[in-house]
């Protein structure tokens, strides 16, 4: 290769093109580039040379060199085109460091840096900013507002559970209601509510309770047919009132729209984040519950022994609901967004031997009548 | 305009190749989920030096030389302080929302239109972000672009574009009532601010011409429109055959008038800028073949996409079924791993398959219809300052924006 081979060079500096011989230099340590427009041959050290890497056209390599410049990477701004295919196999089987990637220097400290940051401020956010914002907009949201968005929650939930229509689910047998309504008085005469208590029971078979915004409790049939006693469905209603009394639910919401924006920001959208992003805010939201959950036990423990109801009821209840999660049972603790149900039922049972003085919250022929409120 | 020196101009190419560019786009797709999103930055490069590479103009290829430890860097210094104003602001218009609710009931329409509203409010507080990440974006990409060893460049002015394109924006959705007359305003400005703040080297692109150059290539979104306030008509003269005919052909000559508008404007746009030194530009691509391409793209990612749920579908369902009913928790959850890892995969495919046989080859239409007019003076254009301050496109990336190049 006396010659050399023909190349394209480009100087870095102007956008002309300059038709050049590339050839080996004579020490084999370097290459020799010369041509008609340069003003001098230049000698491109083998061990500086670094190519372009992912491009589309394998006859062609693009070569630069490492070198230290304010560029986003240390490359020298020339280039320099080879077509010879056997220059181009020579440069690959002979040189390992040509398609490194080299970094500037102080770049991974300030990685570090930063990422230092970003994982910080997101997790201030998430579990510190966010959760005190929603306390404090939960307190200061008006009480009608917190009302109506509650019943519009409740709707979309009956929706949601298939009913065609608003109050399509509402199971209004009167007896049945009395009864629920004498069992909700028994339980708060005790104490100065800060809701009035709307509270429902639909026509569904799923065995559940849910407390949603601004005093709207509602009780799924499910859980009446499974409940042995008016005691262990006073238990549930408790814990529920609980919840509507802390505020959770609304709190929840607030908590649950700041950071749901957060997360999809931080993962972008890439295929399969949105999986990941629900994960997240599962894990995410079952760590505030598990919080709120137990203290919505305490709560309704105090509740029952204020109102001399059973607790003992509120026990079985956690372990009929065990027995139900069997096949989920192998769940760890920290991705159920309730504590561990026999951790619970160990606690409410705790509790009720160390009660007496309590009386039945219903007569058997109320609890029937509440029994058969859907019929 | 002066065109000084006629010489033969110089042709942009693009070199196709399907089958690599998908291979790429799967292979760093999966990386990416594997973990967790991360390598998206290294993703987004290698795809974008691919596609530079497959440029040429006048035989030399275009050079991307952005890299995915700066995206990456840039995306943390943006969550540092996204992340204090979105959570904030989010929650925030969220409870301002909730305050402004009366009464809601989702089986009614209106009352839905309200509290979706309520709920969507927020994206008004993203909005001025939004723009601004999308000119920093683009200022990035140019910024990380060379031919010839030459390096492209923007300036500053991501606000000014921001605080532009919704003063038009809201011209626009103003005069919307009258049919969206002044939409062209809004594309030639937006596209000017940018263009005129852009170099090649020391040299700086000019966009010519005049916003109502565009009205040609709105025509067909007029007759769409056309088309409808006609079936409105006839729906209201009772006339129920013709209405019917006339919102379908309507509707549909909107959607192809849009596309028409995008490749229209396009050339128009393109063929009007002009590089200091008298360098013209001309783009003529066609909108029947970005239909074309559109259509049969379509329709095979659709196909294959739908063989590989299929085969998806029988795998997991075929295993549910040989582990039968007394299955333990562990192999469920295999099952469970094992349908989200599937499902994941053929995503991935489909969006490789979408890279390479719908946004490839229109990109590829696009760039091969392109000629540069008196290429000589490009030899006298001189090297440019890089740029290391720009955020590279962390903004876009984690305000969800700039698509998959």
């Amino acid at each position: 290769m006396t010659d050399g081979t023909p190349a394209q060079f480009f100087d870095g500096l102007t956008a002309g093109r300059h038709e050049v011989r590339v050839a080996l230099s004579d020490d084999r340590q370097a290459l020799q580039i010369a041509g008609d427009s340069l003003p001098e041959p230049l000698r491109w050290p083998l061990a500086d040379l670094r190519a372009l890497s992912d491009t589309s056209d394998a006859s062609r390599l693009t070569l630069t060199r490492h070198m230290h410049t304010d560029d986003e990477a240390p490359r020298d701004p020339a280039r320099l085109v080879i077509h010879d295919p056997e220059l181009i196999a020579w440069l690959h089987r002979t040189r390992p460091g040509l398609f490194r990637r080299d970094l500037h220097k102080g770049t991974l400290p300030k990685l570090a840096k930063w990422a230092a940051g970003s994982v910080a401020a997101v997790l201030l956010m998430l579990f510190v900013i966010l959760p005190a914002m929603a306390d404090t907009l939960a307190r200061i949201i008006p009480i009608e507002r917190e009302v109506a968005f509650g019943q519009s929650v409740t709707r979309q939930m009956e929706r949601f559970l298939g009913g065609k229509r608003v109050g399509a689910l509402v199971c209004d047998n009167p007896e049945g209601k009395a009864a629920l309504n004498k069992m909700l008085t028994r339980l708060t005469d005790s104490r100065e509510m800060n809701y009035e208590i709307s509270l429902q029971v639909f026509d569904h078979r799923m065995v559940n309770a849910f407390a949603a915004p601004g005093g709207q409790v509602v009780i799924l049939r499910g859980l009446l047919d499974k409940a042995r006693s008016a005691e262990e469905v006073a238990g549930v209603l408790a814990h529920e009132l609980a919840h509507v009394e802390n505020r959770d639910a609304t709190r929840n919401t607030l908590r649950a729209a700041g950071s749901a924006g957060l997360l999809t920001m931080v993962l972008g959208d890439f295929t399969g984040g949105a999986a990941v992003a629900i994960i997240g805010e599962q894990v995410l939201s079952a760590s505030y519950t598990r919080e709120a959950e137990a203290t919505a036990d305490e709560f309704a423990l105090t509740m029952l022994e204020n109102a001399n109801v059973d607790a003992s009821g509120f026990a079985r209840f956690f372990e009929e609901l065990e027995k139900m999660e069997g096949k989920s049972a192998g769940l760890p603790g920290y991705l159920s967004t309730h504590p561990v149900t026999r951790e619970r039922a160990a606690r409410a049972e705790a509790f009720a031997a160390g009660q007496s003085g309590t009386r039945p919250i219903l007569t058997p022929e109320e609890w029937k009548a509440l029994k058969a409120i859907c019929d | 305009m002066d065109i000084s020196t006629p010489s033969a101009s110089m042709p942009v190419h693009y070199t196709k190749d399907g089958s690599a560019i998908f291979k790429l786009g799967f292979k760093t797709g999966l990386l990416t989920f594997a973990t967790l999103g991360i390598y998206r930055f290294w993703q987004k490069t290698r795809i974008r030096k691919f596609i530079w590479s497959s440029t040429s103009a006048g035989g030399d290829a275009f050079e991307y030389t952005g890299t995915g430890l700066e995206k990456f860097l840039g995306f943390l210094i943006a969550i540092v302080f996204l992340a204090v104003y979105l959570g904030v602001i989010q929650m925030v218009l969220f409870y301002l929302g909730l305050s402004m609710l009366d009464q809601p009931d989702p089986f009614d329409p209106m009352s839905t239109v309200r509290f979706l509203a309520a709920f969507y409010i927020s994206f008004f507080a993203v909005l001025p972000f939004l723009l601004y990440a999308l000119y920093r974006a683009r200022r990035y990409k140019m910024a990380r672009t060379r031919w010839r060893g030459i390096r492209f460049g923007m300036d500053k002015g991501a606000w000014g574009y921001a605080f532009r394109a919704i003063g038009y924006g809201l011209l626009t959705l103003v005069t919307l009532v009258t049919l969206g007359i002044l939409a062209p305003l809004m594309s030639f400005k937006l596209e000017k601010y940018m263009t005129d703040r852009s170099h090649y080297g020391d040299a700086r692109f000019q966009q010519g011409g005049k916003w109502t150059g565009l009205y040609p290539a709105l025509k067909h979104v007029l007759i769409g429109i056309g088309l409808l306030v006609l079936a409105g008509i006839c729906g209201a003269l009772d006339i129920p055959a013709l209405a019917i005919i006339a919102g379908i052909v309507g509707y549909i000559w909107i959607f192809v008038g849009f596309i028409y508008y995008q490749v229209r404007s396009f050339a128009y746009l393109t063929s009007h800028k002009v590089l200091a030194g008298g360098i013209t530009f001309d783009a003529q691509p066609r909108t029947g073949e970005v239909i074309k391409t559109y259509i049969i793209g379509g329709l095979a990612i659709g196909i294959l996409a739908g063989i590989a749920f299929a085969i998806l579908g029988v795998v997991v369902g075929g295993l549910t079924a040989a582990i039968g009913s007394g299955a333990s928790i562990g192999s469920m959850i295999g099952i469970g791993l094992l349908a989200i890892a599937g499902y994941v995969v053929v995503l991935t495919l489909v969006q490789a398959l979408g890279l390479s046989m719908i946004t490839q080859p229109i990109l590829a239409h696009f760039i091969e219809t392109i000629t540069i007019g008196n290429p000589e003076a490009l030899n006298a254009i001189r090297q440019r300052e890089s740029e290391t301050g720009v955020d590279a496109e962390g903004f876009a990336d984690a305000l969800d924006i700039g698509g998959a190049i």
